[in-house]
């Protein structure tokens, strides 16, 4: 059978091809990878470094004192101009057998230590959320480049065809975050906007219960289109279309089941906190990350927000980290117990982190319910799983916890270093457009090889 | 800790001259040099900030910020700065910090003048060869053809389309919009295809159609910048400013001056003013709380914009250094930066780290003034009511509270508590109904700054690293002969119009007709649209190019007649094929949205205006004064009848999902606000299955049109398929459909919603 002659004779014609080809890979891995997928829990808003990761004695030592930072960041100071010192909000100590010093507000994460790397001297280079977080997301933040997500669906495309290769749960605003930009379409990710608590309501936008009168519907349609192929030539954007149809029936019945948190063990629920507050929300969303990325969704993102502390941090904070701390460190065990973790790459961070000094937005507030202002030059995010060490702390920063003082892990570090986990040479997962090869690192990114296991 | 350095160094390193400095130099620099420094500054690996240390030369000559040291001088040298971290922006190993003894070896280096045997290393750089590369196609004149040709002389015969797929086909690429059943009896009546084309070029909806692909182009959006919902509240302006452009057949290179310049030509009319909005409506970061950066941020934004649109370059990448593939140098990059440096486009708002875009107060006719006054009337008249309510809500209030003490108090304290919240939500609402007061008309334009300047390059876009200063000037590759000459006292806004429009430009026509030829044929003569660069794609006729790219200009810059003239030929009604001239290609979102409320007869007309629905108080947040942040708005509620209006006058948002009845332009590939868009990508994914699926525009719109169905099953069938293919039924397709009714419930329906989603409608054959 030939090429041609086998085009005309399967049932999904070319059309089936050109989608499928379109989520099939780009390019096959450039070497071994040690990790197949990723699930980004992504901390909207800014989680304070200082309250939790990074202790600094210095702070808690020069606490409502001006801070003894040598040169401040350019910018209009709102809220901060009198840069007074603010001590951590929480207690630290070692955990864990590697002794990692985290602060009493995580107290889940604590018994997961030995298996996170954690990176002290993360960077990204804006100060203000949307940009910053587009940049964690994309790399850039002067254009529209294409999501960390949609470049892994790109390079690895998909393990699962009634599934998209990329979904983002409950995403904040931006679209671009979860763009594919010049990328094909089909690598853009999949929003579930929330996880619904019931089976009723529908996952993803527009995916109904599929019904026998859709069907006939469907029929009729798919009839029609076949006698409007056999008056022309082949068409791939027509079979595309065609074949799309019958993806998106498939989706309808496939979706469900995969959402459906109920065929989780009891045990299984609560260890994440399904069910409990303040935990469930995000308990939710984490476990519903497990369950796709098992599915063989190749990078599941997960939006948990609430950091973005201006104010009183000091009773915001435990608050944000009860919600999250418990559903995160599950995720992590989770993995591990299934043996998932060795080849899944977990990433944990905000956009950025928050400032040694401390905010006042009111300009009245006495200095213990000050908050922390945006701190892009330094904070800290975690790793686990997918290749890397565990129990291992990477960077370090001033006594401030302000600028890196050794370890800096760019985001286009920490992008290098994902594609390096997944068996790309970040320089080499390229696309052409516009006349140039672009890639999720742009023209810079070194792979932080003092991280990998 | 350091103090013991200098001992250490007395015994280990003796001062050093001649074969003991280059001895030292191997011993101890070059080693460090090569497992430090080489990683990023070698020819080997890494050359980043031009700098190399892999020879004398290269540090010598330095990198973008000059001679990396001064022998002799560590004091004076940028390598020790940066190696001792003392500077925050210059701090090398950007990794992690050389250890103390590293430092001093260094140091020591410098000291010692920094003796350095290594001969130079044969640079293998990637630039540009400008001589060559101006030999590129789209930099030669355009050649005029000696004789009048038709279109058809460039293409050989081919089959051509059945009248209807004819008229399908022109009345979607003129107007967006299918054919009706009266305008389809018409043309079998009267078979003119030229008074056909003529009907819809004089028709609104040519402009609604064509002004949306020139949007694309211009990144445009309700919205200044994507942080916090921040409205372009008179955004809408420059887009009614585009349909008008359009339906009059502004001549193109007007439209180019009235863009680039309007705000700098005479004349009465407000349109030249708001026009200018092209070079506002855009991605700008209004949060960015470094402001030199924001200032070139904009800058690059305003290049990038008349690169793509007009001269089809991607100048933008000549920001930090010379163009890579095309003979674009930074030089010319910072000569535009210097017009456009020039050019007022943001402001600081006093509001916290928030900037905006310049806003410019319009010409109003006697007739307008005279109707703002009346509405500001009418306004005051609402405020004083409002303000009454307020003062007696406040004034029950206090009543209340002097009865507290009273038997019933918990019944006085609910009433107390009930007249201060409706005190509080009246004085929200006043504060909204300052906000949307009547103004004079406004529209988001640019001025002269005052002090037009040349500009000093940024060195890889930095604005606090400065380089040379270029004078202000344009883009010699694309022009032959003299430029216009920029006046001192002038940014050179209108000199580079008149750049642009000149017929020594080499580019700007063939831009402008290849983006015509593609919206009509589905490809343009230059796949590449937005890029005629060296890495582009070549004319795949470029007499044809050239021909239309010079008929255009003698025409009077007239888009229409282009048009007309290439919709009338053989070439554009040949019969679709893959492999061209004439392509089938998917509908784009506008054209679905506005096809299926056509033809279920729900379209209502619109003559424009704003598309954001400010009055309503949901759609506003942050009124109160003492916020930080801006005035946000957003699109949790809808006027009644945009669900009905063409998707071009629907709110663009680009900091999230379109929602609402916009919501079909993110499912079917609508153009990212944020980028510059001459030909949207076609995509076929299941999500848009979803939509058609199960979406409420198709649902809803087959029901009405379903019941506006009439006569016995055959006519209804004959008025359908008419309706939404545009072509008469034929008897298979009765049967099919007479049987599909028979045994489905809630057949018409469903019959018409399955019609919907058929590719014959979702097409454009």
């Amino acid at each position: 059978m030939n090429r041609r002659h086998f085009l005309r004779s399967t049932a999904c014609g070319f059309g089936g091809l050109a989608l499928n080809a379109m989520l099939a890979r780009a390019s096959a891995p450039h070497f071994a990878p040690k990790a197949k997928r990723v699930i980004f829990l992504f901390m909207a808003g800014g989680p304070s470094q200082h309250d939790l990761f990074d202790y600094k004695p210095r702070l808690a030592k020069s606490h409502g004192e001006r801070v003894g930072v040598k040169s401040l960041p350019r910018g209009i100071p709102v809220g901060t101009d009198k840069f007074l010192t603010l001590g951590p909000v929480a207690q630290f100590a070692p955990r864990g057998q590697s002794g990692m010093v985290i602060s009493d507000l995580m107290p889940h994460l604590h018994r997961i230590t030995d298996d996170i790397c954690l990176l002290r001297g993360m960077q990204v280079d804006n100060p203000a959320h949307d940009l910053a977080s587009l940049q964690f997301h994309t790399g850039g933040f002067n254009d529209v480049r294409p999501s960390m997500g949609a470049w892994v669906s790109y390079g690895l495309g998909t393990e699962n065809h009634d599934l998209p290769s990329f979904i983002s749960i409950q995403p904040g605003s931006d679209v671009r975050t979860y763009g594919s930009a010049f990328l094909p379409a089909a690598h853009q990710g999949t929003v579930i906007g929330s996880v619904p608590a019931d089976l009723k309501t529908p996952a993803i936008r527009f995916l109904d219960e599929p019904t026998a009168s859709q069907r006939r519907e469907m029929d009729l349609v798919q009839r029609m289109n076949r006698r409007l192929l056999a008056r022309s030539e082949q068409d791939a954007q027509m079979e595309g279309m065609t074949q799309s149809f019958e993806l998106a029936f498939r989706m309808q019945a496939e979706t469900p089941k995969l959402v459906d948190l109920s065929r989780e063990s009891k045990a299984t629920l609560d260890l994440y906190g399904v069910g409990a507050e303040p935990t469930d929300k995000s308990a939710r969303a984490c476990l519903l990350a497990r369950r796709l990325s098992e599915a063989g969704v190749r990078f599941v993102q997960v939006t948990l927000d609430g950091w973005d502390h201006h104010g009183d941090i000091r009773g915001a904070l435990p608050k944000t980290a009860a919600k999250c701390d418990q559903p995160c460190a599950a995720l992590v065990q989770d993995l591990k117990a299934r043996g998932l973790l060795d080849d899944t790459l977990v990433i944990w961070s905000g956009e950025f982190g928050r400032t040694p000094w401390s905010q006042d937005l009111s300009g009245t507030a006495p200095i213990e319910k000050h908050g922390r202002e945006h701190q892009p030059e330094s904070f800290c995010a975690w790793l686990a799983g997918g290749g890397v060490c565990g129990g291992l702390v990477h960077g370090e920063t001033d006594e401030f916890g302000y600028q890196t003082v050794n370890g800096r892990v760019h985001i286009h570090d920490l992008h290098a270093t994902v594609l390096h986990l997944l068996g790309f040479d970040h320089e080499r997962l390229t696309h052409r457009h516009a006349g140039r090869d672009y890639r999720l690192t742009d023209v810079y990114g070194e792979v932080v090889r003092e991280i990998i296991a | 800790m350091r103090r013991w350095l200098p001992l250490l160094l007395a015994v280990a390193l003796r001062p050093a001259l001649g074969a003991d400095g280059d001895a030292f130099f191997e011993a101890k620099v070059q080693p460090l040099l090569v497992e430090r420094c080489y990683e990023c500054h070698s020819h080997g690996k890494k050359i980043k900030g031009g700098l190399t240390f892999d020879s004398r030369s290269g540090w010598e000559k330095g990198g973008d910020t000059g001679p990396a040291l001064v022998p002799g001088k560590p004091d004076e040298s940028l390598i020790i700065k940066a190696i001792s971290y003392s500077d925050p922006d210059l701090q090398m190993p950007p990794k992690k910090k050389l250890s103390d003894a590293e430092i001093a070896v260094l140091t020591e280096w410098v000291k010692l003048g920094a003796p350095d045997p290594r001969g130079a290393v044969v640079a293998k750089k990637f630039v540009v060869n400008f001589k060559e590369a101006l030999r590129h196609w789209a930099f030669q004149p355009i050649r005029r053809p000696e004789s009048a040709t038709s279109i058809d002389s460039f293409f050989s015969a081919t089959p051509r389309a059945d009248n209807f797929t004819w008229l399908r086909r022109v009345s979607f690429d003129l107007t967006g919009l299918p054919p009706t059943p009266q305008e389809i009896e018409d043309f079998v009546r009267d078979p003119s295809r030229e008074r056909f084309v003529d009907r819809l070029l004089a028709s609104r909806a040519f402009g609604e159609r064509w002004a949306r692909h020139w949007l694309d182009l211009v990144g445009y959006a309700d919205q200044i910048g994507t942080a916090n919902n921040v409205p372009a509240a008179h955004a809408w302006r420059y887009r009614d400013y585009v349909i008008r452009a359009f339906n009059a057949d502004k001549p193109f290179d007007e439209f180019i001056r009235e863009q680039i310049a309007g705000d700098l030509l005479t004349t009465t009319s407000p349109d030249p003013l708001i026009a200018t909005g092209f070079l506002v409506l855009g991605n700008v970061n209004i949060v960015e709380s470094d402001k030199d950066k924001l200032r070139v941020d904009v800058v690059d934004q305003q290049i990038e914009k008349v690169g793509k649109a007009f001269l089809g370059l991607t100048l933008q990448c000549a920001r930090c250094h010379d163009h890579k593939f095309d003979p674009v140098s930074q030089r010319d990059y910072y000569g535009l930066a210097g017009i456009f440096g020039s050019t007022d486009s943001v402001w600081l708002t006093g509001r916290g780290v928030w900037s905006s875009v310049t806003f410019t107060e319009l010409p109003q006719t006697d007739r307008e003034r005279a109707q703002l006054a009346e509405r500001t009337r009418e306004h005051e008249q609402t405020v004083a009511n409002v303000k009454h309510d307020i003062a007696e809500a406040r004034e029950r209030g206090h009543v209340l509270a002097l009865h507290l003490d009273d038997e019933e108090r918990e019944s006085i304290e609910k009433q107390k508590a009930d007249a201060d919240k409706l005190a509080r939500d009246l004085e929200n609402r006043l504060r909204h109904l300052d906000y949307i007061k009547p103004t004079p008309p406004v529209a988001h334009g640019v001025w002269e700054n005052g002090a037009p300047a040349d500009t000093r390059i940024t060195i890889r876009g930095n604005p606090h690293a400065l380089g040379d200063e270029v004078p202000r000037g344009f883009v010699p590759a694309a022009f032959h002969g003299q430029p216009p000459a920029i006046p001192r006292e002038q940014s050179g806004r209108l000199q580079l119009a008149e750049w642009l429009t000149s017929p020594n430009n080499t580019l700007t026509t063939r831009v402008a007709v290849n983006r015509i030829w593609q919206k009509l044929f589905g490809e343009g003569i230059v796949r590449s649209v937005d890029y005629f660069g060296l890495r582009g794609e070549r004319p795949s006729k470029p007499e044809l190019l050239d021909t239309l790219a010079s008929r255009f200009v003698s025409e009077g810059w007239s888009q229409k007649r282009l048009i007309r003239e290439i919709v009338l030929s053989a070439a554009y009604a040949s019969a679709s094929r893959t492999d061209g001239p004439q392509r089938r290609f998917r509908l784009d979102a506008e054209a679905i949205r506005d096809a299926v409320l056509t033809v279920s007869g729900d379209l209502a007309p619109c003559e424009g205006g704003p598309a954001l629905a400010l009055e309503f108080a949901e759609n506003v947040s942050g009124l109160d004064p003492k916020n930080v942040n801006p005035v946000a708005f957003s699109t949790s509620k809808f006027r009644p009848e945009q669900a009905r209006q063409r998707t071009i006058y629907l709110p663009v948002v680009r900091s999230s999902a379109q929602r609402g009845p916009a919501e079909i332009l993110d499912v079917f590939d609508f153009a990212q606000p944020a980028l510059f868009t001459g030909q949207r990508p076609i995509t076929t994914v299941p999500p848009q299955a979803l939509y058609l699926m199960n979406g409420p525009l198709l649902k809803t719109q087959a029901a009405k049109l379903a019941a506006d169905l009439h006569g016995d099953d055959r006519a209804r069938l004959a008025q359908l398929y008419l309706r939404v293919l545009n072509r008469p039924i034929t008897d298979a397709e009765a049967r099919e459909a007479l049987d599909f009714i028979a045994d489905t419930p809630n057949a018409w329906t469903s019959l018409c919603h399955a019609l919907l989603t058929c590719n014959e409608f979702l097409f454009r054959l």
